[in-house]
This record gives C-alpha cells, structure tokens and sequence, in this order.
C-alpha cells in the first residue's frame, strides 16, 4: 500500500491520527462492564496522542512529510506538518486530553461509556488528520469524520429526542456545508488532476477566474456551515444536547475552527477572486453581532456560551476576511483555551446542580469557589480584559480590521466587543452571584479530576499569548504561500498597547460591563429594544427557516408516497407511461 | 414480401399487443392478467417468425419461437400457481384487494 | 487452455448445484421426518455454499486469462460464452455476495418448510446471473435474463403462506414479464434491422441510428429497466424486497437489479452508434432514481421498505457513474459506477442481512411474519452489539461517510462528473451530493434508535443471535471499512470492467 518513507515527523503523524484511533478501538472492545480500565486507556492514549502532537512542534516543515500512495482518482494521501496543522492538531489533541480527564467524573456511571469515550477518542484522530493532511480528498474524509463523531455525540444520549434531533441537525448542516469542500476539491482535481494543496496554491492562477471563484465561494459555505456561521449559525446551539466535555472540545475549541482553518489555509488563492474577502467579512461580521445578540438574552448557560462561541467564530472570520491569518489563528488559540475552561467549568456547575437553566441558579459561588475563580478567569478572557489571553488576541484582530478593513466592519465589531463583555458579566453574575433563585441541590465543588483539567485551562487563559512571537515565526517559516509579517512576542505587546483600536475597543467593553451593573437605571432605555429582544431570542428566525424547509421536504416526502399505489395496473401503467415519455423524448431528440 | 401477408401480420401483432396491454391495464382478475401476458408474449413471438422470413433465417426465427414458448409456458405456470396460493391463502383473485403493500 | 474449461464450469457448477442441493434435502428429509431436528438438515446449505465457495477457482483461473488477454470465450454447440471484464465483474460478486447468503440462510432458512427449494432456486438464480454475464448474442441475454425472473420471482413468494409475500410474488411477476415482453419486442426489431443476433455483430454492422433502432433502445431501457427499478417502473422494488427472506432481499438488492443494469449496458452497447442520447438517458434516470428513492425513503418506518427505497437511489449513483462513461468517454465514471455496484452489493447485502438477522430474532423464531418497523429496533445495540454495529456501519456506508465503502465509490463517480466540465453533469453532481446527504436524514435516525438505552419491548424478549448470523456480518462490516481505508483494493475487479465497458461505447 504505502511507499511512504518513514522519518520521524512521518512517524509522528501517523501517531498523532493514529494513537486516539488505537484508543477508540481498545476502550471499545474491553466493553462497558469495566468503567475504570476505560478511564485508564481513554486517559492514557488522549495523552500520548497530545506528547506526540508537540513533539512535532521542532519539526515543521513546508514539505510533504508522509505519502501514502493510493493512485487512481484518490490522489496520494499525502500530509504535511507545517505551523498551521501542528498548531491545530496540538490544539485538538491537548484540549482533547483535558476533556477526556474531565469526563471522567462528568461521565462517571454512564452505560455507554465505551461509546462514549470511542468517539471521543475517534475524533481527536480525525481532527489531527483533518490539520496534517494536504491532500483535499482526506481532508475531506477527516471534515466528515468530524462531523459523524459531533453527530454521534450530540445525540450521545439517544433517549432523549431533542438530543438526537440536535445531533442530526448538526450532521445535515455541516454535510450540506460539507458539499462546497467535495466540489472545490474536485475542481481543482478535474483542472489541475491533484488534490495537493500547496501544488494548488502554487497553481491556483492556471484556473479558469469562474472555476476558482466557484471554488472560493464553496470553501466559504463549508466553512460557514461547519464554524456555524452565518446563516447555518442554528445548529450549534441545538448541539449544546451533548455532554458538555464535548460542548466543551468539540464544539468550542476544535471542530468548529476547522472552518476558519480552511479559509485561513486557502486564503492565499482566493484572496485574488473577486467579492471573496468583502463576503467572508460580512459573514463574520453579521455571525459576530447576531451571536453576542443572543447570547445577551439566551437564559440556558451552555447556549449562552454556545452564541459566544458563534461570535467569537465570527471575529476569527472577520481576521481573515481583513488578511489577518496571524491574528485569526492567535484569536482561535486564546479561544480555545478560555472557551474550553469555560465550557468545562460549566460543565461543572451542571453536573453540580441538574440544571442549565440560569434563572434556577444565582449565588453558586460561595458553594463553588474554584469553579467560579476559573470561570471568572474565563469570562474576563472572554470580555477581552487585560492581561488575559483574550484581550490580546481580540485587540489584535481588531487592529488588523481597523487598519485593513472597511470602517463599518470594524465599528460593528468594536460594538460587538462591548456586547460580549455586557453578556459575560450578565452570564457570571446570574449563575455565581445573587441570591439562590432556586432550591437546587448542589454537589459542592467540582471534584479532582474535573480539577485536574480546569486548573491547566485556567493558568492557560494567562499565558498563552506569549506563544504569539515563536507561532507566527512558525507560520513564517512554513507557510510558503502566506504572507506573514513576523514578529516577536514583545513587539506584538506593544503594538497592541500602543494602538488607538485598544483604547477604543476597552472603552467600549467598560461600556458593556457598565451597562450591565447600572441595567436598573438603564430600564426606561431598554424598553424600545424589547422587539429586538424578542427577535434575538428567536434566534432572528432562522430556526424556523430551517424548521420550514425540512417541513417541506417532509411534506413532499409524504406525497410521493401516495404514488405507490399497491395497484397493478397503476404500476404497469407506470411502465407503459415511461415507455411513451421516453419515446417521445428520443423521437423529438432525434 | 407480399405487401398483404406484411399488413395482415402487422394487424395481427397490434392486435395481440393492443388487447395484451389494455388487459394488463384494465383486468381487475389475476387470471386475466396472465391471460393477458400471455397474449402479449404471442404477438412478439409473430414479429420474430415474421423478422426471421424477413431475413430468410426461418430455422433460426423458429428455434427462437419454441424458446420463447417454453420460457412464457414457466411464466404462466408459476403466474397460475400463484394465482392458486393467492385464492387459497387471501380468499380473492381481485387485484384492487391485493393492494395491502402501499407507499 | 485452462480457461475455456474453467468458464464452462463457472457457468454449469451452481446449475448442477441446484437438482444436488433439492434432492440431498429431499433426502434428508425423508430421514428426519420424526419431527427431531439434528444436523443432516443443513445438508443442502451446506453443499450449496460449498459449490458456489469452490465456483471462485474456477473463476480465478479465468481471471488470469482474463488480465491477459482480455476476454476469455468458449463456444458450446451454437452458444458462445463470453467472459469480459463486466461479466468477471458481475459474476465475483453474485458468487461471493451468493456464498455469504447461502452461509447465513443456513439459519435463517432452518425452520422453513421447502427449504430444499430455497437452495435450489438460489443457486438456479445465481447460475442464471452468471450464464448473463458470460452471454455474447443478444437471445441469449433474454433467455438468461427470464431464468434470473423467473426464479427470482419464486423466491420472492417463497413465503406462500403469507399474503403479503404472495402480493408481492404477483406485482413481481406481473410487472418482470411485461418488461422481459418490451426486451423481446426490441430484440425482435434489432433482428428485423441487422439480421443477426450476435452481439459482435450488431455492433459492427449498426452505423447509424434508424427509427426501428431508436424505438428498440427505448424498449430496452424500459424492458430491462423494470428489473433495475428505474423510475417510474420501480412500483415492485419496495414490495418484492421487503418480503422476500432477508437472504433474498439481500441477493435482489446487491446484484439482480444490478445484473439488469449489466444487460441493459450490453443491449444498448451493440447500439451505440455516434449520438451518445444512450448516455444522457442514463444521466436523466439516475438524477430520477436518487431523487424519487431517497424521498420514498425518508418518512418509512419498515426497515427492510427503507433499504429497498434506498437501493433506488443507489442504483441513481450508478447510472450517473456509467451515464458519464456513455455519454462523455469518461472512464473513472465507469469504473466508479462499477465500484459503487460491488460496494452497493457489500454494504446493501449486509445491511438487509442485518435487517434480516434483527426481523428473525424479534419476529420470525416466534412465529411472527410481521415487519420490522424502526421503532422495534430501539436498544438494539445492547443486546445485538454485533448486528446493530454492522447495520450501522452498513447504512452509514449507503449513505456515504467516510471511511467506509460508499463514499469512495461514490466519490470516483463525483471525480468522473467534474472531470466533463460539463456544468449540467457538475450539476448533476452536486445535486447526487446533495442527495446523499439527504439520505443519512433517514439513515442516521435509524442508527440512533439502535443506540437508546432503553430497549423496546421486543428486544427484550428476542432470541439470540446466531453465529451464523453474527459471522456473515463480521465479514461484511470488516471489508467495507477496509475498502473506505483503501479503495484502490477493488481495482482488479472495476478496471477491466470499465475497460470492457469503454470499448463497448466506442473509446
């Protein structure tokens, strides 16, 4: 099969992908009558799979580290370990780790644990694979594997009809998505007969203008639909069904990035396509301001948070929209770390009370101290407060948009940072803060190995920006077709100090937060806005956008049915019918 | 060939499909439909033997013609043996009753 | 020199196997009357799946002859056989989707009265199937074509107790001979035009298109597309399938419509003259197919009526494959049509086995003949891992996720679509990706069902799965993920059937 020469970053690779895929099979052979051997071997090959990652960090490299020879209209399965991918494959496969020791006690005395932690497990692989891979055909595979496994896991608990609705919801609308990758992938095949990536970006100028703008827009409606942006934003708060460990890697930290990943790794090709940049702003824009909307006036906390995520998704967009790679990767990092303690110290709470219900909760956090320091930790990245990763990554972002993109992009962007800080602190204060709004029976706080995984998240949320100096030297040196100006960490600090967009932009998130602890006088001023409220909480309609075409499908679905008559002759008559129809057709045609 | 035997066969043949189909669309008897399959398989059979005197291949148009018969025979056969399980078992040979399998 | 006898024997073995596997029971039979069961009743299973296991050398032997020379004839009496890659195509997976189900019917068919029969109508069926691969004129095709019917029909009312079965015994019946009628009426004018029947033949003297010619390849795509359940002719498909035994369904869905498909390819192939219209009515009816079967498949709750609904569909990805080849020269649409047939009859086959496993351990063993609906199969997975795991990777694969067998196939077709630039075909395309999507709307419920804790009443009180359920299976879910991580594995046997099938449309 393989005429694949085996170096160390090629080893590498196929362990990182393979280790978890390893792992899914093991826990889910030993079966679930042995809980404890599967914690153990979820743990320890999550793990392995996180060392081997970073051990790929000293060996990026532009070239193509490992081919797999398959011929034929599959193309070489070729990978390659350049920033890009290992940054995102060390993103999935340590944030993964710390979910899965988070699930130990989340999941603790689940029946399907096996299952459970399989695809856990199957995911991690497949999301490496999707990074490493320069091949758009595996790319592809892993994105639909990704998929499957959110699908499988949103409707984890199969009982409950609303989870497995969530998870097929999910499953359709980044497949839909999904479509724009498989045709851009087979053009660019049928014109320049490769899915290599890099040979794409080098040639991408040999396509005819409308096939590579065919190509450029179908990449955007994939990534659109799998960060769920607008409009697919819908699915990812019906995904909030799945155990929050999951809400937690999946659909906060990795998966719903691989769309911002794609447009980020092809944006060297497509940057040239006519309307292309000025649409992935407004697709960033609109997702940014419509999910800090919702998540103003959603009460169920993880959806809150899932909003959150679709704006802060929508920023990551915006950068790249404006030609900021660097600083829509540096924001997907400082987003995954604070999004994921977030979501896992939700989790949480969660398990500690029953509930996802916010009204039920208030005054939690003289009973659950850690868990509120570390989701204040998170919340404070989140609003874009200094000194935390958050704030540098979203100041530099908006930077970028002040100076490279359209004034209006960035004024609404700048709006949209004071809404997230008004909703964080409105999230913070109604779950920890308060008086007990509910008789809820709390467990206390979370217990170790929910610790385990918050505390590293947590000192995380510190510290991770000062990776931005060695990352974007990374991308320099192995992203050929990018162009990144190359900083150290130091510069990138005072360049962010020393911008008028800071000032500006933590004006206006003091603005939200302030507007959040004077709302009493802020009542009379609220009332106009109550439509917009109502909207928000509608999610602006597109639910029922959705609700009404799959009604339509439905309903068509339900009337063709009526033609399988069961009669006999109505069937021969079918047959005759055909013949006639397609005699005619031929006879006119010929 | 003889423009009259050309037209009489042609007669023929449309006559044998013509009521093979409308049987097959219009019978409402299972019996009536075999009778009508039957009668179909007969007309093609005449445009064979007509088609191999056309080409002068008679032996070949017969030998075709006794096939054709033996595999219609198995047809009706196994048609009537159903029919007999069909009364037997479902009480009626109306096809609008055999119409429990829909959509 | 090997190979002539060995095709000889690749045709004649499963027709001997037949009188073998009904007098053996018939024997045995007259020994256990005591009503006790013990082990001589899986004699004639067992023989059957010998033979049709050791049909496979012969077969190799004429695969190397094959890859050699491409194409290996042998001429008996006044009937030439004609072994090319699309028959070496048809008949490896007949025989190998054919051992599966005769290893898996010993079970499932143990209890049945006739069971005798069951096995000689299968291998007659499978012998037939193979005897239309090998076919080199035209008669012969039909006379094939009507022995597969004919004994496909009998095995769809093999439950002649059953009203339901027998229902659908007679749509079957009624509905084949009409279309094997049309098939005779358009040999009878290619006949009247060229004069011959050989195949060659027509083919070399067939230049260009005449009323009588044009009139004969609409007969024939209607008259052999009753058995491919092309829309709107696909009114028996759903009934047939759902009632037949499950080993039935799986043989019906996985191969016989498909061996229609090979029929059509070789009728309309010795009319292909310059117009390619062939191949843009294959296109037309593909788009049809997928669109009509996944709709009908959306909102069914009986099992086994959802996977005949979806077979509609995938026979839509096949002809979209082969409508590229036909009508834009375009050999990944071959080859992917090829390799969505044999993946089609891998995941198809086991998906209506493991259908086939859950109907008989929740209905059949008591005694039940009603249908599986979705809602039985609540909470399957507990207490069939197994079977539930091979229906979900089975119906996962149909609906094309990755990496599993369907999606490669279906994917090589896509490569062939974009390879025309041809924006209606790009169209077309999207329009089949988009409809696989549309399906997993039916499959993925279905999966999930099978996943719920809390099982429904009837499998709770199911009896268990049997070994020779469980193995069939095992089998069938390993190959189709090993094809997802590989597709390439299938080229020896998708290759020389796309080239057959290029040289048949003239590239």
């Amino acid at each position: 099969m393989a005429s694949a020469n085996f170096t160390i970053p090629a080893n590498l690779i196929l362990l990182t992908i393979g280790l978890p895929w390893l792992g899914a099979l093991l826990v889910w052979w030993i079966g679930n009558s042995h809980p404890k051997a599967q914690n153990i071997l979820a743990v320890a090959f999550a793990l392995l799979s996180g060392v081997t990652a970073l051990a790929l960090i000293p060996f990026a490299g532009k070239e193509t580290a490992l081919t797999i020879s398959v011929g034929g209209p599959f193309g070489d399965f070729t990978f390659v370990a350049d920033g890009l991918g290992i940054f995102l494959a060390a993103i999935a496969t340590v944030i993964g780790s710390l979910a899965v020791i988070f699930s130990i006690d989340y999941m603790h005395g689940d029946h399907q644990l096996g299952r459970y932690y399989a695809m856990v497990l199957f995911f991690i692989g497949a999301m490496a694979g999707l990074v490493l891979t320069s091949n758009m055909l595996l790319a592809f595979v892993f994105w639909e594997i990704t998929a499957f496994c959110s699908f499988d896991l949103i409707s984890f608990n199969n009982d409950d009809p609303k989870a497995v609705a969530g998870g097929i919801k999910a499953l359709i609308m980044t497949q839909l998505g999904g479509i724009g990758l498989l045709g851009g992938a087979l053009l660019v095949y049928s014109y320049l007969g490769t899915y290599d990536i890099s040979t794409f970006l080098a040639g991408a100028n040999k396509l005819p203008a409308n096939v590579l703008s065919l190509m450029a827009f179908g990449f955007l409606i994939a990534a659109a639909a799998k960060s769920a942006q607008f409009p697919f934003q819908t699915w990812l708060p019906d995904a909030m069904e799945a155990p929050t460990p999951i809400s937690a890697l999946i659909h906060a930290a990795t998966m719903v990035n691989a769309g911002v990943y794609l447009l980020a790794r092809f944006y060297p090709a497509f940057e040239q396509v006519p309307g292309w940049t000025i649409s992935v702003i407004i697709v960033g824009v609109l997702t940014a301001l419509l999910g800090a909307l919702m998540a103003m006036v959603a009460n169920d906390l993880k959806r809150v948070l899932a909003y959150s995520t679709v704006s802060q998704l929508g920023y990551m967009v915006y950068a790249v929209g404006v030609g900021s790679i660097f600083s829509s990767q540096f924001h997907l990092l400082s987003h995954s770390v604070f999004k994921a303690l977030l979501f896992l110290a939700a989790g949480a709470v969660i398990h500690s009370v029953g509930t996802r219900d916010m009204m039920q909760m208030g005054g939690l956090g003289r009973r659950m101290p850690l868990v509120r320091l570390v989701f204040i930790i998170g919340a404070l990245a989140l609003a874009g407060i200094p000194i935390l990763n958050g704030f540098w990554s979203k100041e530099l972002v908006l930077e970028s948009g002040m100076s490279d993109g359209p004034q209006w992009a960035y004024i609404i962007m700048v709006i949209t940072a004071g809404l997230t800080a008004y909703y964080t602190a409105r999230c913070v204060w109604l779950v920890f803060y308060g008086q007990p709004r509910s008789d809820l029976h709390g467990h206390g706080d979370a217990p170790a190995a929910m610790s385990v995984a918050l505390i590293p998240l947590a000192i995380g949320a510190f510290l991770t920006e000062l990776l931005a100096g060695p990352f974007i030297r990374m991308l320099n040196e192995t992203l050929p077709f990018h162009s990144i100006h190359e900083l150290s960490t130091l510069e990138i600090f005072q360049d962010v100090i020393t911008a008028p967009a800071t000032l500006v932009a933590l004006a206006v998130i003091a603005l939200g937060l302030l507007a959040w602890f004077t709302r009493g006088f802020l009542k009379g001023l609220s009332r106009p806005t109550q439509g917009l409220v109502k909207i928000a909480a509608n999610s602006f309609g597109f639910d029922s956008i959705n609700n009404s075409i799959v009604r339509l499908i439905q309903v068509c679905a339900e009337a063709l049915r009526n033609t399988q008559t069961g009669m006999i002759s109505w069937n021969v008559f079918g047959i005759v019918g055909g013949l006639l129809i397609l005699l005619a057709i031929l006879l006119i045609g010929a | 060939m003889d423009f009259s035997l050309f037209s009489g066969v042609f007669i023929l043949v449309l006559g044998l499909l013509g009521i093979g189909f409308y049987g097959l669309l219009a019978a409402r008897n299972l019996i009536k439909v075999i009778v009508a399959l039957q009668l179909l398989i007969k007309g093609v059979i005449v445009i064979f033997i007509m088609a191999a005197h056309y080409n002068n291949q008679i032996d070949l148009g017969q030998s075709v013609a006794f096939t054709i018969i033996v595999a219609d025979t198995i047809v009706a056969v196994i048609g009537l043996a159903l029919a007999v399980q069909v009364r037997k078992h479902i009480g009626t040979l109306d096809l609008k009753k055999l119409t429990t399998l829909r959509r | 020199m090997y190979a002539n006898d060995a095709l000889i024997w690749l045709i004649i073995a499963p027709m001997l196997a037949s009188p073998l596997a009904y007098f053996s029971g018939k024997l045995v039979q007259r020994k256990i009357n005591t009503g006790k069961r013990n082990w001589t009743e899986y004699i004639p299973g067992v023989l059957t799946t010998l033979i049709l296991i050791s049909d496979l050398i012969p077969l190799s032997i004429c695969a190397q002859t094959l890859l050699d020379k491409g194409v290996v004839s042998v001429t008996f009496g006044q009937i030439t056989f004609h072994l090319d890659g699309i028959g070496f195509l048809l008949t490896t997976v007949v025989l190998a989707l054919g051992s599966i189900v005769s290893l898996y019917s010993l079970r499932y068919m143990r209890e049945e009265v006739g069971e005798e029969k069951y096995y000689a109508l299968l291998t007659a069926m499978i012998g037939s199937i193979i005897g239309l691969g090998c076919t080199s004129d035209l008669f012969n095709l039909w006379v094939w074509f009507e022995a597969m019917a004919i004994t496909t029909v009998m095995l769809v009312a093999f439950y002649r107790q059953q009203p339901a079965a027998l229902e659908s015994g007679v749509k079957y019946l009624v509905q084949s001979a009409t279309g094997s009628v049309l098939v005779l009426i358009a040999i009878s004018l290619v006949y009247t035009q060229v004069g011959s029947l050989s195949l060659d033949v027509i083919r070399d003297s067939v230049q260009s298109p005449s009323l009588l010619l044009i009139t004969a390849g609409a007969l024939f795509f209607i008259g052999f597309g009753v058995k491919i359940a092309l829309v709107p002719l696909h009114t028996w498909l759903p009934d047939a399938h759902s009632q037949a035994p499950s080993g039935i369904s799986a043989m019906l869905s996985g191969i016989v419509i498909e061996a229609g498909l090979v029929a059509l390819l070789r009728a309309l192939g010795s009319l292909f003259f310059t117009g390619n219209q062939w191949g843009y009515i294959l296109l037309g009816f593909g788009a049809l197919n997928m669109l009509v079967g996944n709709l009908m498949a959306l909102r069914q709750i009986e099992v086994k009526r959802m996977l005949a609904y979806s077979s509609l569909a995938h026979v839509g990805y096949m002809l979209l494959g082969l409508g590229t080849a036909a009508a834009f020269g375009q050999f990944n649409g071959a080859a992917g049509g090829f390799f969505h047939l044999a993946n089609h009859a891998l995941m198809k086959g086991s998906a209506f086995l493991a259908a086939g496993a859950l109907l008989y351990t929740l209905h059949l063993a008591k005694g039940d003949h009603a249908p599986l609906v979705v809602d039985d199969l609540a909470g399957a997975a507990k207490r069939y891992p197994v079977v539930a795991f091979a229906l979900s990777v089975a119906v996962l694969g149909l609906g094309g996720l990755p990496p599993l067998a369907g999606f490669m196939s279906k994917w090589q077709i896509f490569v062939a679509g974009f390879e025309t630039k041809n924006a209606v075909v790009i169209v077309l395309v999207i329009f089949a990706a988009l409809n696989s999507v549309l399906s997993l709307a039916y499959y993925a419920p279905l999966v999930n069902r099978m996943y719920r804790e809390k099982p429904s009443h009837l499998v709770e009180t199911g009896k268990p799965a049997s070994l020779l359920f469980t193995f069939p299976l095992i089998l069938m879910t390993i190959i189709t993920v090993i094809i997802g991580f590989y597709p390439t594995l299938l080229n020896w046997l998708t290759y020389p059937a796309a080239s057959s099938l290029m040289a048949l449309f003239g590239a």
